[in-house]
This record gives C-alpha cells, structure tokens and sequence, in this order.
C-alpha cells in the first residue's frame, strides 16, 4: 500500500480522533510533505464541521411520551406476542405446513372466494344517500366500519386546515395580530396534537400510510402553533407558516379531499 | 437504574417491566436511527416499533457475551434496509409523487434565536436542506456507518459489532461517506483531485 493509500485510510480515524499515537504521527509526517492529502484531509475535516451543524428532527417531548403506549398497544394487538411463552415458537415461525394442511387451506379459500363473489353478485344496491349525508352518520353496511379512520383522519384534516388557514392568511401588514384569535388557535391546535397519537395508531392499513404522514406532518405544525409564546410573535408565525408552505400541507389535504382513499375504494369496489 | 445483567436476565424471563426499561432507555437511539435511515417520521416509529417488538419476539437469540445496544442497533439497521427494499420494491400511486414533494421538506423545528432572526433562520434551513440531500447520496450502509460514528458517537469497534462488518470496513465507508458528503457540501473550489 502507498502512503497516500495508507494515509486515506487513516483520515476517517483522525477525523474523529480515534487513531493510535503512531498512526497520528504517521499522518501528520505524510500531511506535512504531500499537497494533495493535506488538502483531503483539510476538506474532510470542513465537511466534519458543517455536519456538526446537522440536528436531527426531534418530534417533541409529546411524541416520547406516548411512544411506549403506542407500543404496548400494539403489542397487545399481536396475541402472538404477548405471552412471553411464545418465544419458543419463535424460533421457527415459517414451519412449513404438511400436505393435508395445504389442501385445506385451499379448499377454505375456495370457499371464501365463492362465497365473496355470490355476495358480490347477488348485494342490492347500496342508497345513494351515502354522498349527501355526512359520512359518519350513514349506516352503509361493509364502508363506515372499514374507513372509520380514514373518516377521521378527513374531518382532523379538516379542522386543522381551518386553523393553518387563519395563520396562513394573516397579513401583518393589513390587520393587527389579534385579528388571528392566537388563544383559540392554540387551544384548537392543543386538542388536534392531542388526537394526534390514536388517530395515527388507528390509520395503520398500508392503504392509510399518506393519511398517516399527513396527520404526523400536521401534528407537528400543530405543535409549533400550541408552543407560539405569544400572540405578536411574529417571526415564529412567519415560521409556521413557512413549514406549511414546505411540507405542501394544502396540496396534501385537497389530495385527501379528492376522492376516497385506497381503502375506502377498496370496500366500496364491489358496489 | 438497572444494570445491562439484570436487565437482560429480566427479558430473558420475559418480564414486561424490563422490556419496558429497554425501550424507554433505547428509544431514542432507535428511532433517530431508523430516522436517519428511511427518511419520514411514520416510518421511522413503524420501524422503531417492529425492532422493539422483535427483540420482545425473539430475546433468546441474543448472545449473551454481546452488548444489548450493539445488538439493537443492528436490529434496527437490519430493519431499516428490509424497510427500504420494501419500498423501493412497492411502486408508489401517482398523487403520491406530488406528495412526496411535500414529504421531502421536512424542516427541523427551530432554535429560540432562529425564532427572531428569519435571515439567520433561512440560512441554517438552507444547510439543513443541502446535508439532508447530502446524505440521500451515501449508500445505506455507508450511511448507517456515519450515522453511528458521528450522531450515535459510536467507537468504530462497536459499530464493527454491531454492523458485523470489520473495522478496515468500517474505515473504509466512513471515509467514503464523509467523502461523498464532502463532494455535496463543500464548493468546488475545496474539492480534491486524488484519484
């Protein structure tokens, strides 16, 4: 291996100070007579500082507190694991099935799917009522108790673009902040980080995942508006709405608006 | 505190309030990881959550001659590229490209002096932004490399245990990492030419 081969390799080391005595002394014997190492070694060490600057996305003190709750709950929802005695079933989880066991899976499968189709086929249609009157209230079979989520998760959409639109067209220059009612804001803002937490764990079909995002990228918003210390504080308004114009907070909800989503289209297919 | 024995003779049982200890101690390290690593905050607790419920699961393939947080963090890298494999491997619905723009810009909630200085404040989000796209062009395992030597503080011997890599590899994609990052973060002028 050359020097400046050997050199590199020791680079890493150096830059987060882990080399040996004899590996610094070699590295600054080979800096001292090699141009292009040293100045490798100058840019690597740069590149270090600006990452020293990189803070990574702490999601509050709100989210750490529910974490094991989430946790738990959905421990619980996996029966399989909450007794510990299943750790010996663990070991193999995959154990194949014998041969009579896959000919009865199959034929309970057959089963199903002829039993789907013939409900498919022979279901009467369903009342268009369904679009006119406020979802939760319709007791269309087979929809509301599969999308209750989703229902949920539009009407939190809903609420919190109410408050993200206050702040967002808030113009400093045309009225007096408390034009924006902040207190209310806050509160309202409160209440949504408050729902935050179930509502996500309730979104859990992979179907609901940009739902999921959305109401996680909300609650942070929400979380900055709660934590507003003041009415007047202008430059942290300014930020808020600044983190609603990045993430596309609008966009998202108006896709959300659009149509059903993937697992409403999926219970409602049949119809 | 517990200490790491007990602690472990106390999973080994499968004593709830030790699993407990674990992940109130852990969390974080966890999640910031998986962070790191997929990219959005759902998934990181998604994936945070499947590597606790797997050591829960599966506690007594844990070598006890290991440490629990080498182990947990190669659960957690483990579970980070089946997470991106998956991904890559499930194509996206087309509204999801227009959400993804969104998804992308993720800002990190600002300091108190950022709060009252919007010049100041635009200026370390700009940084933010251009680390972030940095580290979208090291590899996974490069990434995972730097994450623990640099955030996690990790000497490089225990990230050589907990990857089960050897340390002339863990050399070698740190020093690849803070390179490419390097390449995205410095003006060209700073670059260097030493192939």
């Amino acid at each position: 291996m050359n020097e400046c081969a050997k050199c590199r390799d020791q680079i890493a080391e150096a830059l987060y100070g882990e080399p040996t005595p004899e590996e610094r002394a070699f590295l600054e014997a080979h800096l001292r007579v090699c141009p292009a190492c040293a100045s490798e070694y100058e840019a690597m060490t740069e590149t270090r500082r600006i990452l020293d600057s990189r803070e990574r996305k702490d999601p509050g003190p709100d989210f750490w507190e529910g974490y094991w709750d989430r946790l738990e709950r959905r421990l619980e929802a996996e029966p399989a694991l909450a007794p510990l005695p299943v750790r010996k079933r663990a070991r193999r989880p995959f154990t194949p099935l014998p041969a009579w066991g896959l000919q009865f899976a199959a034929a309970a499968a057959l089963l199903v799917v002829g039993i789907l189709i013939g409900r498919t086929l022979l279901r009467p249609p369903a009342p268009r009522i369904a679009q006119a009157t406020p979802p939760a209230a319709v007791p269309v079979p087979g929809v509301e108790q599969a999308s209750a989520p989703v229902l949920r998760a539009r009407d939190y959409f809903e609420r919190s673009k109410l408050i993200l639109l206050g702040l967002v067209n808030y113009d400093p220059g045309a009225s007096d902040v408390y034009g924006l009612n902040m207190p209310r804001q806050k509160r309202l803002s409160r209440e949504l980080v408050n729902e935050a937490g179930s509502l996500k764990s309730d979104l859990k079909a992979p179907a609901d995942k940009r739902l999921r995002e959305l109401v996680a990228d909300l609650e942070t918003i929400l979380v900055q508006i709660a934590n507003l210390e003041s009415a007047n504080d202008l430059a942290a308004v300014e930020m808020v709405k600044k983190g609603v114009e990045e993430k596309g907070i609008f966009l998202k909800i108006n896709l959300t608006e659009m149509g059903p989503s993937p697992k409403a289209r999926t219970d409602k297919s049949p119809m | 505190m517990t200490d790491e024995h007990e602690l472990i003779a106390g999973l080994a049982r499968g004593d709830r309030a030790a699993f407990r200890e674990l992940v109130e101690t852990h969390k974080k390290k966890v999640y910031f990881l998986a962070l790191d690593m997929v990219g959005n905050p759902v998934d990181a607790e998604d994936v945070s959550q499947e590597v606790f419920l797997k050591v829960f699961r599966s506690f007594d393939t844990f070598h006890r001659e290991a440490r629990l947080g080498s182990w947990l963090y190669r659960i957690t890298y483990n579970a980070c590229i089946d997470h991106l494999r998956k991904r890559a491997s499930t194509p996206e619905p087309m509204e999801d490209e227009a959400l993804e723009a969104g998804f992308r810009s993720h800002p990190q909630v600002s300091g108190p002096r950022e709060a009252t200085d919007p010049a100041l404040a635009a200026e370390h989000a700009q940084l933010r932004e251009r680390i972030e796209r940095a580290l979208e062009t090291v590899s996974p395992q490069e990434k995972a490399v730097f994450l623990l030597r640099h955030h996690e503080d990790l000497a490089l011997g225990d990230i050589a245990e907990a990857m089960g890599l050897s340390i002339g590899s863990v050399k070698s994609y740190l020093f690849r990492a803070v390179r490419k990052l390097r390449k995205e973060l410095l003006p060209a002028g700073m670059e260097v030419s030493h192939e």
